[in-house]
């Protein structure tokens, strides 16, 4: 039941982005096609569910004092892994992720679910943890890079939607940086409202 | 959520005063009229019918805000919403299409005032927000719809001049783009290239060319900064955002808010004094010679100066503070002119400074009477 639980909650209860607000930077940075996202969320589950594999199996081991350094280490270890397996086999994957594919070692949702899941818990439970956070965080990163593809370019994951009428002046500051901002912080407010009208009705 | 209020909370400060923001609001509704028919005259019908657009949709959106968030819709006829509407659309230039100001509007209403909170919550000018949305998202449009002043008489819309530089001769520029060569500051920006090209040719030992291209510029910056140029600048004659040509019409709008009492003089004036000192400091092709009276007449400095500068919203409310404004507001505005991407910079400048504001504010609060200074 509580491994259920687990792998459920980052999904939506505790959904890494819209509710912890976590990993803003690639979440912000890479969410410009939903091709990024779907890659940014797989290399970032990969590495979420081994490194909290590994720290859950290592928590009775690994000093407290030396924690961090260690689970920096570890997480390294398989960010490096994506990186070069990425570079072997997805190589424009690679190129469109550029900095933010080793930036993941210091990504807040994966350190986070270490120093605050997987060090305190069986090692099946951190697993299902990491597999619901990937995909929470995967799915946040598909909405927002949706809104922003079919906007910015009038595709979405590559598939020509809304014409190339549309695409010969699309809303272009929806692929911009200022774009990322203004459409999570309208995703946020809307979650937030339909949260306090459920709230309400119990 | 539906409790009973006894009172109704308004922003500080409460002194009663005669000024209502409706009163206000539909002043500079009134004032903006002047330069409203010098648009429709030098841009034609759709000018009128671009200005009428926005400030519809204004007020549509602003409607459906509140009835989103609940709160009495009667606000949306407070004048506000029709305000920002005209202003930004003259911010727009004329030739673009019809959809663009419904776009550009509904945002500024919707993210730039509204999702702050409405009418006196918004940390900056909403229809500034808009144009500076409707540049980031459609550059092409917002930087090559220029209308020629008086062509829709004619129905020569494609004659491109510009203060008696004949555009085609423009167009022989090396990599100036014939057509966003059509208003003043964009003429003389292109001199500014030209002065790079010559001295790159100087440095390939091209002299003779280096002296051609340094000659050409010279003689545009002259034809700019000649009497003619000068009169079409004031009435309006020129090529540019669709309000904001006509320098002498906007003067009698603000007039017009003095005379209302609507218009604090600190704001402008400083910051129309700073732009033209430093038009003079580094306006022109070298240092201290540049052309003050040019730098003030061309582009939106004036529109700016007078609806912008001085929103009451979104700028400091103490009048040391308006001055540091003013002058901040000016010294940007001259340094995106001349080292920036754009030929104008009046609108970033004052966007940059709202979001000062607040520390503007806080430092030029006046004293306490009666307050001792800490570790004094």
């Amino acid at each position: 039941m509580s491994l259920i639980k687990d792998l459920t909650k980052g999904i939506y209860h505790e959904n890494p982005v819209f509710k912890l607000v976590l990993g803003m930077c690639p979440f912000l940075a890479v969410t410009t096609s939903v091709e990024n996202a779907l890659g940014m969320g797989a290399a970032a589950t990969f590495v979420l569910i081994c490194s909290n594999f590994l720290v859950s199996l290592f928590r009775n081991i690994i000093p407290s004092k030396v924690r961090i350094p260690c689970y920096i280490v570890i997480i390294a270890t398989f960010v490096t892994l994506v990186d070069m397996v990425m570079n072997a086999y997805l190589p424009d994957l690679h190129r469109s992720l550029g900095i933010f594919i080793p930036l993941i070692v210091v990504n807040c949702i994966i350190l986070g679910r270490a120093e605050g899941f997987a060090n305190r818990n069986p090692v099946l439970n951190s697993i299902a943890d990491a597999i619901g956070m990937g995909i929470g965080f995967t799915l946040a990163m598909v909405v927002l890079a949706s809104f922003r593809e079919l906007l910015g370019n009038g595709t979405w994951l590559n598939f020509n939607i809304l014409g190339s009428a549309y695409q010969n002046q699309p809303l272009l500051i929806a692929i911009l940086a200022p774009g990322a901002f203004i459409l999570l912080s309208f995703i946020l407010g809307f979650s937030n409202i339909l949260e306090q009208r459920k709230g309400g009705r119990q | 959520m539906a409790q009973t209020r006894r009172f109704e909370l308004a922003m500080p400060p409460h002194v009663g005063a005669s000024q209502t923001t409706r009163k206000i609001m539909f002043d500079v509704v009134i004032a903006l009229l002047p330069a409203l028919a010098a648009a429709t005259w030098f841009f034609g019908p759709r000018a009128l019918l671009i200005v009428f657009l926005s400030a519809a949709t204004a007020v549509v959106a602003e409607y459906l805000c509140l009835k989103f968030m609940k709160r009495p819709v009667s606000f949306a006829l407070d004048g506000s919403a029709i305000v920002t509407g005209m202003l930004l659309a003259f911010n727009l230039p004329s030739g673009v299409p019809f959809w663009l100001p419904v776009i550009g509007t509904a945002f500024a209403i919707v993210v730039g005032k509204q999702a702050f909170g409405g009418l006196g919550h918004n940390i900056v000018n909403p229809a500034l927000l808009g144009r500076a949305f409707l540049m980031a998202s459609f550059p092409i449009l917002m930087t090559a719809g220029w209308i020629a002043p008086e062509s829709w008489k004619t129905g020569t819309e494609g004659a491109w001049e510009t203060n008696g530089i004949v555009l085609e001769e423009m167009s022989t520029i090396p990599e100036a783009d014939a057509i966003s060569g059509a208003t003043p500051l964009n003429v003389l920006k292109q001199t500014f290239d030209l002065d790079a090209s010559a001295a790159n040719a100087q440095l390939e030992g091209n002299t003779s060319e280096a002296e051609g291209l340094e000659e050409r510029a010279v003689s545009i910056r002259s034809a700019l900064s000649s009497n003619s140029t000068y009169m079409n600048l004031l009435i309006g004659r020129t090529g540019g955002c669709l309000g904001e040509t006509s320098v002498i019409l906007l003067l009698v709008g603000a007039i017009y808010l003095v005379m209302r009492g609507v218009l604090e003089l600190r704001l402008p004036i400083s910051y129309l004094l700073t732009v033209a000192f430093f038009a003079w400091v580094f306006g022109g092709s070298g240092w201290f010679n540049g052309d003050p009276l040019f730098h003030v007449l061309a582009g939106g400095v004036v529109l700016g100066g007078i609806f912008m500068v001085s929103d009451m919203v979104t700028t400091p409310v103490t009048p040391k503070g308006r001055i540091i404004f003013g002058i901040g507001a000016g010294l940007l505005t001259m340094v995106i002119r001349r080292w920036g991407g754009y030929p104008e910079g009046c609108s970033y400048s004052i966007l940059l400074m709202n979001l000062v504001t607040p520390l503007i504010d806080k430092f030029t609060l006046p004293k306490v009477f009666g307050e001792v200074k800490k570790n004094g």
